[in-house]
């Protein structure tokens, strides 16, 4: 489970359902959630423009009626997606903009659905079972390890510039270590490369 | 609004409470030795600015942010001290305390695992990634916020750059950590192993806490205080 940390930011001025919410949040399977409760209409704006959270759960009346669009251009929050949290029935058209609404009637279930379904497109195409890597992928680790940079390793393996990019990105995802300092641990402690190989780019 | 602690808790209580707050109350410059005394008499006697340090503990004890915009009490030269501290913690004790006990944990030539070298070269790199990270916000960042607070802006710089490049230092950490939890091989026992692990693991706690503190108190503050000088400007 690698998921990216995902910023929730809950824009709501009662107490008790702000940090109901944010605590059903951290219930969530498969997510790794940074809530953030917004107090007032005035800190909305200033964490929106410093922060940029990935979605904004907000009581769409509270404060005055939102408009969506304006909220995210002013903050400058195009890829915002914006939830409205309901208490009760309310009129259609005060859900303009909005991605999706959450009642506060909502299951843990419910709620991993409705985050499924906005956060989907980024979701990633590797299934969480398979984190081995292939056999390309351990050339492409040993080439790394060695210093090859990507297009030397292109040449070496006879793949594209391209095919090399999107193997160290696999890599990395998979194995969950992003820099070349950490392949060479996993590289020597795993026998993929014998440390006298790869001394001389040790040490410089 | 009502928070977890307040001037009249003895300052005992804090740490017993939240065991976490003993490194804030260190890198407050408050030694221990407390006894009954209350958190604004403390403060006082160490010349500490008391909401501050209030401030920052609440922040850290109510596990979500709350954003408000109440910044008028806070004094920066307080909190960029704290701040200050926690970098040297960081680089002069934390760092050097970890890479030790790692070099030990790994280099076991009873066991013919001669990994030192490469754990020591990765986890140079990322001392000085830290190094880096932290003396940009001492030099630069710093010097600004308390210029601020002193009244002055400088029309070359604004906290939102340093929000823009603030970037986390924690993610070379976490690798070290998936490659000893995953990709380790561990032979039998190792109680150093795991100590570091766990080391590696707190130490990892602090640093996203400290970098929290930095995101979602201090940048909102300084930027109140800017926006404060340009609208009197």
């Amino acid at each position: 489970m690698d998921n990216e940390l995902l910023k929730i930011a809950i824009a709501e001025p009662s107490v008790i359902i702000r940090s109901g919410i944010t605590v059903a949040l951290r219930r969530i399977p498969d997510y790794r959630i940074q809530p953030f409760e917004i107090v007032s209409n005035e800190s909305l704006n200033t964490y929106l423009r410093l922060h940029k959270p990935d979605v904004l759960i907000i009581n769409p009346s509270f404060w005055g009626h939102y408009d969506i669009a304006k909220l995210k251009t002013e903050t400058q929050n195009p890829a915002l997606h914006c939830m409205a949290l309901l208490y009760s029935a309310i009129d259609e058209s005060l859900l303009k903009g909005y991605a999706d609404t959450i009642s506060i009637y909502d299951s843990v279930e419910l709620l991993k659905e409705k985050l499924d379904k906005l956060t989907k497109s980024s979701l990633d195409e590797i299934s969480d079972e398979n984190n081995a890597l292939s056999i390309r992928e351990k050339e492409s680790v040993i080439c790394v390890v060695n210093g090859l940079t990507n297009k030397e390793i292109a040449q070496e393996l006879f793949l594209s510039a391209h095919t090399v990019i999107s193997h160290r990105r696999n890599i990395a995802k998979k194995l969950e270590i992003h820099s070349t300092a950490g392949l060479t641990i996993y590289a020597i402690v795993n026998k993929l490369v014998e440390i006298d190989e790869i001394k001389k780019n040790l040490l410089f | 609004m009502q928070h977890k602690f307040s001037a009249n808790h003895k300052m005992s209580d804090l740490i017993n409470e939240n065991h976490s707050l003993l490194l804030v109350i260190s890198r407050f410059g408050l030694h221990l030795g407390f006894g009954d005394k209350k958190v604004c008499e403390v403060c006082q006697t160490n010349g500490i600015d008391c909401n501050t340090f209030l401030a920052v503990v609440n922040f850290l004890s109510e596990e979500n942010f709350e954003i408000e915009n109440s910044y008028e009490n806070i004094s920066i030269d307080t909190v960029v001290d704290y701040l200050k501290n926690a970098h040297n913690y960081f680089l002069d004790f934390k760092l050097p305390s970890l890479r030790n006990k790692l070099l030990e944990a790994v280099n076991q030539p009873a066991q013919n695992l001669p990994y030192g070298l490469i754990f020591m070269k990765f986890f140079d790199e990322y001392v000085s990634e830290v190094q880096k990270h932290m003396e940009y916000e001492n030099d630069t960042v710093f010097k600004y916020a308390k210029m601020l607070a002193a009244g002055k802006l400088d029309p070359n710089y604004s906290i939102a750059i340093f929000q823009e490049r603030h970037n986390d230092i924690d993610s070379k950490l976490e690798e070290l950590k998936n490659i000893l939890i995953k990709y380790y091989p561990d032979k039998g026992s190792n109680h150093l192993l795991t100590e570091v692990l766990f080391d590696i693991l707190s130490c990892e706690i602090d640093i996203i806490s400290h970098n929290k503190v930095e995101d979602y108190f201090f940048i909102p503050a300084v930027e109140a205080i800017e926006r404060k000088l340009n609208a009197a400007q």
